[in-house]
C-alpha cells in the first residue's frame, strides 16, 4: 500500500512540470509581417502594425499575448485566424522615429512578471519574453526637400550668370 | 482636390458635434440632447447611482491627409473602456470595406481583444489600398462586448464614423505633387539647341583666337 503511494508521488513530480506549463507556450515558432507608415501624405500619425502566426510545440491556442515596445505595454490583438495576432502602434511621427523597435512579446505570467516590476520601479530587461519580434521603421518620407521648380531655377540662373560674365569679359 | 480632415481637429471640432456614439443608442445625440443628459449624469452619483458596468465607448478615423487610389490607406480604431468594470471579449467587426474597392495591405478588419479594463484603451489600425477613385462613404465599424466573464448577452455597438472622402485618381495626384524630374530633363533637352549652338561658334572662335594669340607670342 505505502509502496503504491511512493510510486505515485514520484509519477505526480515527474507530470508536475508538464502540468504547470501546460498554458505556457513550448517552442514558439513565428511567421511575422510588419508595417510602417512610410510617407506623411499616408497618415498624419505614425502607424506601426506587426502581424505574427504563433505556433507552440505543445499546440496551445489562443492564449493570450501581451507586447512591450519601449515601455508601452499593449495587448496583443486576435485575429479570425487561429493564432494570428495583430500589434499597432500609433502615435506623433516624431514619438516614433526612423530605426529598429524591439516588440517583447509576453504571455500571461510574463506579463504579470512585467507589470509588478514596473509597479515597483524596477527594470524590466531582466524578464525573459517568449519572443521578440523585430520591427524596421524606416521614417517617414515628407516629400522632397527641394523642390525640382527651385533646382531648375537655379540652374537657369547659373548659365546666365556665366554667358553674362563671359560677355562682359569680351566686351571689357 | 478633396483633403480629408486632419481627425485629430475632428475629435476637436465640437461644432458639427463629435462623432462618438454612446452604446445603446441607434442614432446619434442631437448636441444639446446630450447636453442636456451630460448636466443630468452629474447629478446621478448623489442619487447613489453609480456606473457598474463595463462601457465602451470606440472611434474609427482616416489618418491619410490625401486618399489616393492605390497609396495606403491608414484606419485607426480606437476603444476607451469608460466604466468601472473589465470589458469580456470584445469583438471589433469592420464590414463597410467592400473587397472590389480595397485590398488589405496590413491588419486584419475582424479582430478580438480577450479584455479591456476599466478606464483603460487599445488601439488598433488596418492599412488597406484603395482600388477604386472617386468618393466613398467611410461608414462606422460594429463591435460587441459582454458585461461579465459568463453573460451570455453580447452588447452591441458601433465606433464612430469618418464620414465622406474623396479617393483622388493617382493620375491626378501625380501631376500635382510628383516631382516632375523627367518633365524637367525633356525641357532642359529642348533649351540645349538655343544655348548650346551660339554657345559652339563662341568657344570655336575662342579657342582660334587664343591660339592665334598663343602663337604671337
Amino acid at each position: 500500500m505505502a509502496a503504491t503511494g511512493k510510486v505515485l508521488v514520484i509519477l505526480g513530480l515527474c507530470l508536475l512540470p508538464i502540468l504547470t506549463s501546460a498554458d505556457t507556450c513550448l517552442a514558439p515558432q513565428i511567421k511575422s509581417q510588419t508595417y510602417s507608415t512610410p510617407e506623411a501624405i499616408v497618415s498624419t500619425e505614425t502607424v506601426l502594425i506587426a502581424e505574427f502566426t504563433l505556433t507552440c510545440k505543445n499546440s496551445l491556442k489562443n492564449i493570450n499575448l501581451y507586447a512591450d515596445v519601449g515601455g508601452r505595454l499593449i495587448p496583443a490583438t486576435k485575429t479570425s485566424e487561429v493564432n494570428k495576432y495583430q500589434i499597432s502602434i500609433t502615435d506623433d511621427h516624431k514619438k516614433l522615429p526612423a530605426g529598429r523597435y524591439d516588440i517583447r512579446v509576453f504571455d500571461e505570467e510574463g506579463f504579470a512578471l512585467l507589470r509588478k516590476a514596473q509597479r515597483s520601479g524596477e527594470s524590466t530587461d531582466s524578464i525573459k519574453p517568449l519572443f521578440v519580434l523585430n520591427l524596421n521603421h524606416s521614417g517617414i518620407w515628407n516629400g522632397p526637400i527641394v523642390q525640382t521648380e527651385f533646382v531648375a531655377a537655379l540652374a537657369a540662373i547659373l548659365i546666365w550668370w556665366l554667358a553674362y560674365t563671359a560677355r562682359s569679359k569680351l566686351l571689357a | 482636390m478633396k483633403k480629408k480632415k486632419n481627425p485629430s481637429t475632428d475629435i476637436a471640432d465640437d461644432s458639427q458635434g463629435i462623432r462618438w456614439l454612446r452604446f445603446g443608442y441607434v442614432r446619434p445625440m442631437k448636441l444639446w440632447l446630450a447636453a442636456l443628459l451630460l448636466t443630468f449624469g452629474c447629478f446621478l452619483p448623489s442619487f447613489g447611482e453609480e456606473e457598474t458596468e463595463a462601457r465602451l465607448l470606440a472611434s474609427k478615423n482616416v489618418l491619410n491627409q490625401y486618399l489616393v487610389e492605390g497609396k495606403d490607406l491608414t484606419v485607426e480604431y480606437k476603444i476607451y473602456n469608460v466604466g468601472s468594470k473589465v470589458a469580456f471579449n470584445v469583438l471589433l467587426n469592420d464590414n463597410s470595406f467592400p473587397d472590389s474597392s480595397f485590398s488589405i495591405i496590413s491588419g486584419n478588419l475582424k479582430v478580438e481583444w480577450e479584455r479591456i479594463a476599466p478606464s483603460s484603451n487599445v488601439t488598433h489600425a488596418v492599412i488597406l489600398k484603395p482600388l477604386k477613385s472617386g468618393y466613398f462613404n467611410f461608414t462606422s465599424a460594429e463591435i460587441s462586448y459582454l458585461t461579465a466573464e459568463d453573460s451570455r448577452e453580447r452588447i452591441l455597438g458601433y465606433t464612430s464614423f469618418p464620414g465622406e472622402g474623396g479617393i483622388v485618381p493617382q493620375r491626378e495626384f501625380d501631376r500635382r505633387f510628383s516631382p516632375h524630374v523627367l518633365d524637367w530633363f525633356v525641357f532642359a533637352f529642348m533649351t540645349l539647341p538655343s544655348l548650346g549652338i551660339p554657345f559652339l561658334l563662341w568657344y570655336s572662335s575662342k579657342s582660334k583666337y587664343d591660339q592665334s594669340k598663343t602663337k604671337k607670342n
